[in-house]
This record gives structure tokens, sequence and C-alpha cells, in this order.
């Protein structure tokens, strides 16, 4: 590992949330960037980096603590909520795991058919022209205003709860997937085409690999918020399965603050975990990308 | 086909070369390119302009010809036709026989766009790949033998930096690269779209030579465009000066140095001497469009 300055690793670690590549160091690893994980996290280590996040978190406890304690019926104390986790951390897990299920099935179908769908459209113009109106105006309608209606027509399961998880990740998927699609290096298009390529080749050697970042930003914002529809259409058809979104209806017409609370600490977690995975996937899939490698300054 | 009449120049051959066919044989339609009248004007009505007049240009096999003239002369938009990257609204392009369809269906033409464009997922040596792996059925029409892309890469000095990916390469390597991929399928035609354009001036007079001594070693039928006029001749058999407004060809300044030529060509008397011709045709092109 190169040297470096103290100033000049801080700088680094600032920037990059993913590990970069060290300048040079390529030849012997036979291209594939070299990764330094040992770096970031030493250079999370250190104070200037987590102290002033630690800092506003502290302020903020305290604040919520001290509010906590002269009105106990607006929010638990945080104590509170952590005990109602420790208590029962397998009944926490149980449910998490199903509304997990519920985002993701909901995220892959959304995500996928989107992409399809994408493809699809680059490839014929007429079908853009009809998809397109449909999918903006699926995307301004309030998906919960159907969401009572999906539950009527397919009862108190799962598959209301991936309907409307799918629909709210569909249109943020298809649109990213249909810029990422269109931007091509039109150089790049103009040396395929002078090799008569045909279009599955430009597909799959040029298109979809220029896509990659669009699709990588798109799953940033998918995969979060597959976890608002999951919650959301828990909200709709409570009661007969469980999940967090169940536990907190239940949780909330028993005025029980500190579940409700505990329970969405354990939203934060999930979608800061799924969050975390989607960039992880991204370091590995888009390592040639400019987003993953810092230019020297 | 009789050439319309028209102001613009009559047909203009340029004339064998040493390493061409001897001057007293006439070269068939299969030992030429022909540009034969073309026209291209984009933009509709009020806004329709004139890119590209009635070009007529007829270049042998085995000859390295640039393309100069100021910005909007249609230089260009002549060489996407010939890539058959434009339709032409009048006129007709021939390659050694054939029509442009059918020469980019057979990987007959090696395209050298304006930036590397290279795809940044790949490494060089994918990079160089790229043709033998589109379009795999034109790879057994002719007996042409694809080359091996090490060695191609290595003949331009790359092969150090095979397995790297084009954004750590400089933009004179990234260049090279194009060119290797370029070269790689053996196409019988290069076109080339101001390569140099993106690099420094240093950098620029080397790839100029050491592009020069791999055309002398495998004569590949070369259409070139450049801003450079001491480039243009270092390579070529004959310059294509064109005029702006609408885009014609001038007039065509034969190079008749003899080959092979090193870097201590640009040195000579003959050299400046066809530099202030191709720099007179130029200002001619200005001066009455």
């Amino acid at each position: 590992m190169r040297d470096l300055s103290l100033s000049e690793s801080l700088a680094e670690s600032e920037v990059t949330a993913v590990a970069r590549p060290l300048p040079g160091a390529d030849v012997e690893t036979g291209g594939k960037p070299e990764r330094s994980a040992l770096r970031t996290v030493l250079g999370w280590s250190r104070p200037s980096i987590w102290l002033p996040c630690l800092v506003l978190v502290g302020l903020l406890a305290g604040g919520w603590q001290l509010y906590a304690v002269h009105n106990p019926y607006v929010i638990p104390k945080i104590q509170q909520i952590f005990s109602s986790l420790g208590d029962r951390p397998g009944f926490y897990v149980t449910n998490a795991l199903t509304t997990l299920q519920e985002a993701m099935v909901g995220a892959v179908a959304g995500m996928g058919t989107a992409f399809v769908l994408a493809v699809v459209m680059s490839f014929v113009r007429v079908i853009e022209r009809a998809v397109l109106p449909v999918a903006v105006v699926l995307n301004v309608t309030p998906i919960i205003a159907v969401a009572p209606a999906l539950v009527v027509a397919f009862g108190f399961g799962e598959t209301p709860k991936y309907i409307i998880t799918a629909v709210l990740v569909f249109f943020p998927f298809l649109i990213n997937s249909l810029i990422g699609l269109r931007s091509v290096d039109p150089l790049a298009l103009d040396v395929f085409k002078t090799l008569h390529a045909s279009r599955m080749e430009i597909l799959w050697r040029l298109r979809l690999p220029s896509s990659l970042p669009f699709l990588c930003a798109a799953a940033r914002i998918c995969m979060p918020l597959s976890l608002v529809g999951a919650v959301v259409a828990e909200f709709v058809a409570a009661g007969k399965e469980n999940g967090l979104g169940t536990l907190i209806v239940t949780a909330a017409s028993l005025a029980n603050l500190p579940v409700i609370y505990a329970s969405v600490v354990v939203l934060a977690i999930m979608g800061i975990s799924l969050f975390l995975l989607v960039v992880l996937v991204q370091s590995r899939v888009l390592a040639w990308h400019s987003s993953q490698t810092v230019k020297d300054r | 086909m009789k050439a319309p009449p028209s102001p613009s120049p009559s047909p203009l051959k340029i004339p064998t070369t040493p390493h061409g066919p001897a001057p007293s044989e006439v070269p068939s339609a299969k030992d030429r390119l022909v540009i034969d009248g073309v026209s291209k004007a984009f933009g509709r009505g009020k806004d329709r302009v004139a890119v590209l007049e009635n070009a007529t240009l007829s270049i042998e096999r085995g000859q390295f010809v640039s393309v100069i003239g100021p910005s909007g002369c249609g230089k260009t938009t002549m060489l996407r036709i010939v890539a058959g990257l434009l339709d032409v609204d009048k006129g007709e392009v021939s390659i050694f026989g054939e029509g442009v369809t059918r020469a980019i269906e057979a990987k007959h033409i090696g395209f050298v766009p304006q930036s590397p464009a290279l795809l940044p997922w790949r490494s060089v040596l994918d990079n160089v790949r790229l043709p033998l792996q589109l379009n795999k059925r034109a790879n057994e029409w002719d007996d042409r033998a694809a080359m091996d892309p090490v060695e191609v890469l290595t003949a331009f000095g790359l092969g150090h930096v095979l397995r790297r990916r084009p954004s750590e390469l400089s933009g004179g390597m990234q260049q090279r690269v194009a060119i290797a991929r370029a070269f790689v399928s053996d196409p019988p035609i290069l076109l080339m779209d101001e390569p140099f354009a993106a690099v420094d001036e240093l950098t620029r007079e080397s790839l100029r030579y050491e592009l020069l001594s791999i055309w002398q070693s495998n004569m590949k039928t070369v259409i070139f465009v450049t801003h450079s006029i001491p480039e243009a001749i270092a390579l070529s058999d004959a310059v294509v000066v064109m005029s702006a407004n609408p885009g014609r060809i001038q007039q065509i300044v034969q190079v008749p140095l003899p080959r092979p030529r090193g870097d201590l060509l640009e040195t000579t008397a003959e050299f400046h001497e066809l530099e202030d011709q191709v720099r007179f045709a130029i200002r001619a092109g200005r001066s009455h469009p």
C-alpha cells in the first residue's frame, strides 16, 4: 500500500464511499483495480470523519429524550424503544422478514417488468408511444388510493402487497432504464454500425453495459422505496399477515409507542442495509465507471 | 454513368503511385473506391443546407488520401457517407465494385472516429477484439486473415497495457487502441475522421509516423479527414482540398513524395512546396465560394 499523508488520506476517504483503486496498481492485478477496503475502514476510523455526525446524533437524541421525559404520550424514551427491541428480538425479526419478503418480491417484479419493457420500448417506438403515457398515469396516481380495492380483489394475503410495491418501484426504474439504454456514446454506435452489428449485438454489447450506471442509480432509489411500498400495503391490508407495517398499525391502536418506534428503527436498519447492498453490487458491476474512481486532483 | 452538368470540377482521378498498379493499366471498378456525384443536404425548406454538392472522387486500391478543408466543407459528411452512416441525396458510392451496404455487411470498412469511442467497461484487449465478435458471419466471407489482437496491439506499442481499462490510458494511447481496433479485422478500407484531433501536437506527430509505418507495411486504402496540412501531406498520396458553403471538392493536390517516408520528410523543400500548394488551394476555396 502506498504511503499517504494524513490530509491526503482523509481527503480521499471523505470523497469515496466505496474504496477507490490505487492509481497504477493494476499492472500486476490484471487490470482489475485493486480495492483497498482496509484503507477505507481505516479512513472511517479517524475522528474527523465520524465525530461531526456523532455530535449531531447525540444532540438529536438528547433533545428527543428531553421531550420524551415531559411528554410520555407523544414519543417514548429511547431506552423504552431499545428495551422493546431487546425483549423480543425474534418477534421483530419475524415481522421484519415478512415485510422484507414482500418488499423484495415486489421490487424484483416491478424492476424486472420495467427493465424488460424499457428494452422492448427502445426497440419498437410504437410500444414506447403506447406504454409511456400509461406508465405516467400509473405514476401520478396515488397508488395507496387503489390499495383498498386491491385488498377487496386479492384479500389480506401477500398479493396486494406485491402489487403495490411493484407499482411503486416500476416507474423510476422504467424511466432510468429508458434513459440508460439510450445514453450510448454516438461514436461507439457508429463503430458498431460500420461493422454491421445486429440490433441484438448493439443491445448486449453496447446499450446494456452503457445503461448500467443508470440502472444502479435507479436501484439505489427503488430498493429502499420497496420497503415503503410493503409497509404502506400492510397499513391498508393489516389484520391477517404479520409484518412491520401491520405491527405498527396494531401497536398504534393500542397506543404502544415503544413498539411503533422500535419497528421504525428496524425499518431504518433494513433501508440502510438495502442501500448499502446496492452500493456494494454497484462497486463490483461499475468498477469501470468514473463514479467509482475519483479523478486525480 | 454520365456525370450531371455542374460547376464543380469534373471527375477527378488520382494517378497511380509507385506502389499502385502500373500507370498504363486502367484500374477496373473492382480496384477503385468511387464517389460519383454525391450530394447531401441537411434540414428542410428554408433551413436546408447543402453540406456536400456533387462530390466526385476516385481512389485506387492501396492509396492513402487525405481530405482537408475548413469547417463545414462536408469532409466528415463525405466520410460518413462512405462509412454507410449517412444516406446520399444524389449520386452513388461504389467500394471496389460493390455498394456501401454490401461493404459494411462484409466488414470491409474499418472506421476510426474523432474520439477513440472505446468501451470503458472492456479492457484494451477486449476493445480491440470487438470487431471480431460482432457480425461474425462476415468473418469467413473473404479469405482475409483476421489478425491476432495481441499482435496488433503490440505493433502499436500497446503490448504492455492489454489488461488495462481505457480510462487508465493517456489520450494518445486510447487513440492508438481505436486505430488498432480498426485494423484487427483486416478491412481493405480504413476511414479515419480526424483521429488525432483530440491529442496534443507532440503525440500527434509521433502517431502520424506510427500510422505511416504500419500503413506502409500493409497498404490499406485510406480516407483520412484532417485539419492539419503537414499531417495530410506526410501521410498521403493525394490531398483532397474541399471548400465550404456548399461543400465541394476544390482541388486535388498530388503528393509525389517517395515512399517509404520517414519523419525527416517534413524538413525537405518539396514538402514545404506541397504545404504551400495545399494552403493556396484552401484559400482559393475561401475567396470564391
